[in-house]
């Protein structure tokens, strides 16, 4: 029989369509809740594949990630608190656009691209996961350092107004990913002989710390004043959705594009691809000054971005088994488990396991629609509770997100020294987001420098010998080089108008 | 709480020159020339930069008479004042609390607190503390099996 | 109040939609354990760790009939987890999977914990090293590339698989050693796990890797990557292509990567026992050995003796090749 039929027969089969939807739901509440992550949602899914058979097992966690991914924006524009590390990107300009009325535009858009970007990415999927693998299979350390070099620049234009305090907030950032283990000679930093300090710096209770607590530090505040206040609206969710994508289709096909390629590149995953995302929104927009005001363009970019970065990440890890991102780590686990052993033979062996899994993802992305419009709606009635209320719920459930992150109160701790000094950074002018993308890709840039070194035996040549890496390298220093000529421009010519 | 880039800048230079002198304690990467210590040389080298230059900026914003230290009205009305300080408050206190007492009586103790604080009538104050303290339980402990310290319930739960 | 019951009504969906996924027995019992059990896991989820934790879990919780939570303490090259461990409350209801790097890490000046600081309850793994090349190397076996080795100049050739001073790279050492040459003779590589290093083999960063055979299997499968030999006593069933270095080289050298349960030292006699009884049927279950076999892990069983025995001699080894390559500190 084909294979592809046997697919459709595997997947709408009553059983599994319940599962799917079960683990819907999961990921979406798992998604909307911060600190808890897909791949929380993913690991706790694992013990219960064991008992289950190929096709369900795999499309609980396609169906659980996809969602979780997409509802993380859902707490971000309502609370400015992302709900996974992948909508920390655009966490700020949505939260800004449901200030200015616009929180249904948001959302809708949100829940719409998302889909959409995941279906793009599922496409690439489908036709060219071998090819795509193949590149993704070429990077080494030297390109790897390059992509976290221009994944840095990406600073500049999320930063807002003042560069030098944008500039700060990087180094801090950067600064921050030294404490621990250092990634290449294996010697304690910073780490003053404490045990948690050793692990690190945990980048999410960081962000639960610096977003979300800070936020409510201004809203204690303000409670007596009844400022803020994101009006609750009840309007329909898909207005105006239309014209977004007529307007701005360009970046949405970018976005999604983008988010393929990067979720493909083992080592960076969708909350990479938010970054680079709305930086190049922002890049490219006729109107970058909008940005930072609650503008939906970079919105649609990154959001379409991060949920095609999660079907990406499947390809290197079912042509090589090379994770893409730390979900797809647990998935090579279990397709080894369900005897779908990765590799270009995936393909060829089990094929209507495979195109099962593309199915579901399909399908995921389609019920994401609906069920998001679902959990948006009820979601939305959170924000007509009380102030008085809210804001200590909101502190609980940032103190047990921090908590999960580290299973110790190590991670509560670093989200309470994050939200008092995020709330003091954003006092004096100094961006918090920038910081946040500093600890995404300091480890990356650091670690790759280094064994890079070692590999060329100290000569820096070798970071524009390979082809790629040469290619990578100095598209990364012409864009310095550009950016560096137009800021001297600016400040020749500034003196001269004034 | 709004400080003179100049403050701003003298932090960030006391920063990275703990941060720089600190890394002359790291052993060396055996057989290498770069070791642990480059980056953080690198980047307390940037935010010397940066600091120097926010001092430069904020003595010349000094010069036309900005203060020091701005405080906003509010840190001068008590109430909004503690309502500020009540949010980390609530936390060093779970921090505090958390293993001797468990999540459970601790979370609904700090919730209700915050709650009545806020200015919330107890009718309302007590239920919703209970069940929303109640429902995270469920979801993070039971669901998500996050091990939320059990304390005082130990031997119930 | 309305906000509060609808939430409510929510996270019952939820319950009902999870209630099948994530069903536990709740079966009331008098005798230990009587309440959720916690092992800890010093690696993180995706990790070969974190799996065999998992499958453990899942067959002690069907044993003992209480939820045992799997909780990932990482960090800190395995320091944080494994404190975690020796430091918890010794009332049976925190225990861990302990691994090689409990022999390792006290020795690199990280932490002063060693095996000592544990109860052992039982060895459930242990997973050689192998030497894979990439498949377009010019190397078919391993005498073709121990001697391109031993004729190329110190620090010509690059391997990797794991961090510095992490398990493969002890492996590599205890091989050049083996044959006669300097510890640092292959240049060490770090990278943040086997996954990484084995990409890097086939992107052509680096000319060998010295993780476990089950690590690099898919690259080995697609085709990218061949595996020379693996430093073991005897060959591995899952493959059994892959020969021993004592059958090709003549070097007796074998190591490994290892896990086992273990718990604070301080546990009763009473719950170890109960522990590692239902750990020697968890290791005797099909699903076990099923899982373990489609992962390509290998499996062992050692009793709490033969366990501490077993750190006991990993510690000195680890210990000896750790200040050969001067990877050794305090």
């Amino acid at each position: 029989m084909d294979p592809i039929l046997t697919a459709f027969g595997l997947v709408f089969d009553p059983s599994v369509m319940l599962v799917i939807l079960g683990a819907a739901v999961f990921g979406m509440f798992v998604g909307a809740m911060p600190g808890l992550t897909a791949t929380m949602a993913t690991a706790l899914l694992v013990p219960v594949t064991f008992f289950m058979d190929p096709v369900p097992a795999l499309g609980a966690i396609v169906t659980a990630t996809a969602m979780a991914i997409f509802a993380g924006d859902i707490p971000a524009a309502m609370l400015r608190m992302p709900g996974t590390p992948a909508s920390a990107a655009y966490a700020d300009e949505s939260y800004l656009m449901a200030r200015k009325g616009q929180l249904d535009l948001n959302l809708g858009v949100n829940v719409v691209f998302s889909a959409l970007g995941g279906i793009v990415g599922v496409f690439f999927l489908v036709l060219c996961a071998p090819s795509l693998a193949e590149m993704a299979l070429n990077f080494s350390s030297f390109e790897y350092f390059w992509l976290a070099c221009l994944g840095l620049t990406c600073a500049v234009f999320i930063g807002t107004g003042d560069p030098l305090k944008g500039f700060v907030s990087l180094l801090l950032g950067l600064a921050i990913v030294c404490i621990g283990i250092d990634p290449a000679a294996g010697v304690p930093r910073f780490t003053f002989d404490n045990v948690d300090l050793m692990s690190g710096v945990n980048f999410i209770a960081v962000m639960i710390g610096a977003f979300a607590v800070s936020e409510l530090l201004r809203g204690a505040v303000d409670l007596h004043r009844q400022g803020h206040v994101i009006v609750p609206q009840v309007g329909n969710v898909f207005r105006g959705v239309g014209g977004v994508m007529r307007r701005y289709w360009l970046n949405f096909i970018r976005g999604s594009l983008m988010g393929t390629l990067i979720g493909a590149l083992p080592g960076a995953g969708a909350d990479i691809a938010a970054w680079v995302s709305y930086a190049m929104a922002k890049r490219f927009s006729r109107t970058p000054e909008k940005f930072g005001t609650g503008h939906v363009e970079g919105v649609v970019e990154a959001g379409a971005s991060n949920n095609s970065a999660v079907a990406g990440a499947w390809i290197p890890a079912l042509v090589f088994g090379i994770p893409g991102d730390s979900i797809t780590a647990i998935v090579i686990g279990v397709l080894y488990m369900k005897g779908m052993n990765p590799g270009p033979t995936v393909f060829t062996e089990n094929p209507q396991f495979i195109y099962a899994v593309f199915i579901i993802f399909i399908l995921a992305n389609i019920i994401m629609v609906p069920l998001g419009w679902a959990a948006i709606k009820s979601m939305k009635q959170v924000l007509r509770i009380p102030r008085t209320i809210l804001l200590p719920l909101i502190l609980l459930f940032c103190i047990v997100g921090a908590f999960a992150m580290t299973n110790s109160n190590y991670g509560i701790v670093l989200m309470l020294i994050f939200g008092v000094l995020g709330w003091f950074m954003e006092e004096n002018g100094v961006p918090v987001a920038p910081m946040i993308l500093g600890l995404v890709l300091g480890e990356m840039l650091e670690q790759n420098f280094m064994t890079s070194m070692i590999k060329s035996d100290g000569l820096w040549l070798a970071f524009f010998e390979r082809p790629i890496a040469g290619a990578l390298g100095a598209l990364t220093l012409l864009i310095w080089l550009l950016m560096l000529g137009r800021g001297a421009l600016t400040a020749l010519r500034r003196p001269a108008q004034a | 709480m709004r400080v003179n880039d100049a403050v701003l800048g003298l932090a960030l230079l006391l920063l990275a020159g703990t941060m720089i002198w600190l890394t002359t304690y790291f052993p060396s990467f055996p057989g290498q020339d770069y070791g642990p210590e480059l980056f953080p040389r690198l980047l307390g080298g940037g935010l010397v930069l940066c600091g120097l230059l926010l001092v430069g900026r904020g003595l010349a914003a000094r010069r036309r008479g900005e203060a020091w230290v701005e405080l906003a009205p509010w840190w001068f009305r008590g109430g909004q004042a503690l309502s500020f300080l009540s949010m980390p408050l609530a936390v060093v206190a779970y921090l505090l609390f958390a293993e001797t007492l468990g999540f459970i009586p601790l979370a609904f103790a700090l919730l209700l607190a915050l709650f009545l604080w806020f200015g919330e009538r107890p009718v309302r104050a007590v239920p919703v503390a209970l069940v929303a303290t109640l429902v995270v339980h469920w979801f993070f402990s039971g669901m998500m099996r996050v091990p939320l310290p059990r304390g005082l319930l130990n031997d119930i739960l | 109040m309305n906000e509060v019951s609808r939430r409510g009504l929510m996270a019952f969906g939820v319950a009902a939609g999870a209630a099948g996924l994530l069903a536990r027995p709740a079966l009331a019992q008098s005798r230990y354990p009587t309440r959720p059990i916690t092992l800890l896991c010093p690696w993180g989820a995706g990790g070969g760790t974190d799996a065999t934790a998992r499958i453990i879990g899942a067959l002690l919780e069907k044993d003992l009939g209480q939820p045992i939570n799997v909780v990932n303490r990482t960090g800190g090259n395995g320091v944080v987890g494994h404190s975690a461990i020796a430091t918890a409350q010794p009332d049976g209801y925190t225990i861990g999977i302990i691994t090689v790097e409990i022999a390792m890490l006290h020795h690199a000046g990280l932490t002063n914990l060693t095996y000592k600081d544990y109860r052992p309850l039982a060895l459930m793994n242990e997973d050689p090293p192998g030497v894979q090349v990439s498949a377009s190397s010019p190397y078919k076996d391993i005498k073709e590339l121990a001697e391109a080795i031993k004729a190329a100049p110190a620090g010509k050739m690059k391997a990797s698989g794991t961090g510095q001073g992490g398990i493969w790279h002890l492996a590599l050492i205890g091989w050049l050693q083996a044959m006669g040459l300097k510890p640092d003779h292959v240049r060490w590589v770090p990278s943040n796990g086997a996954a990484p290093a084995m990409q890097d083999l086939a992107a052509g960063g680096v000319d060998i890797v010295t993780c476990s055979v089950p690590e690099a299997r898919a690259m080995l499968d697609a085709g990218r990557a061949r595996s020379l030999a693996i430093m073991a006593p005897q060959r591995n069933p899952q493959f059994d292509t892959v020969p021993t270095l004592n059958e090709k080289l003549g070097i007796s050298y074998s190591t490994g990567a290892w896990r086992g349960i273990a718990a604070p030292r301080g546990l009763p006699d009473e719950m170890a026992k109960t522990i590692t009884a239902a750990l020697e049927r968890a290791y005797k279950a099909k699903e076990f050995t099923d899982f373990m076999n489609a992962r390509g892990f290998g499996t062992v069983w050692a009793d709490p003796d033969g366990f501490a025995t077993f750190m006991g001699r990993s510690d000195a080894a680890m210990g000896e090749a750790m200040r050969a390559a001067g990877l050794a500190r305090g």
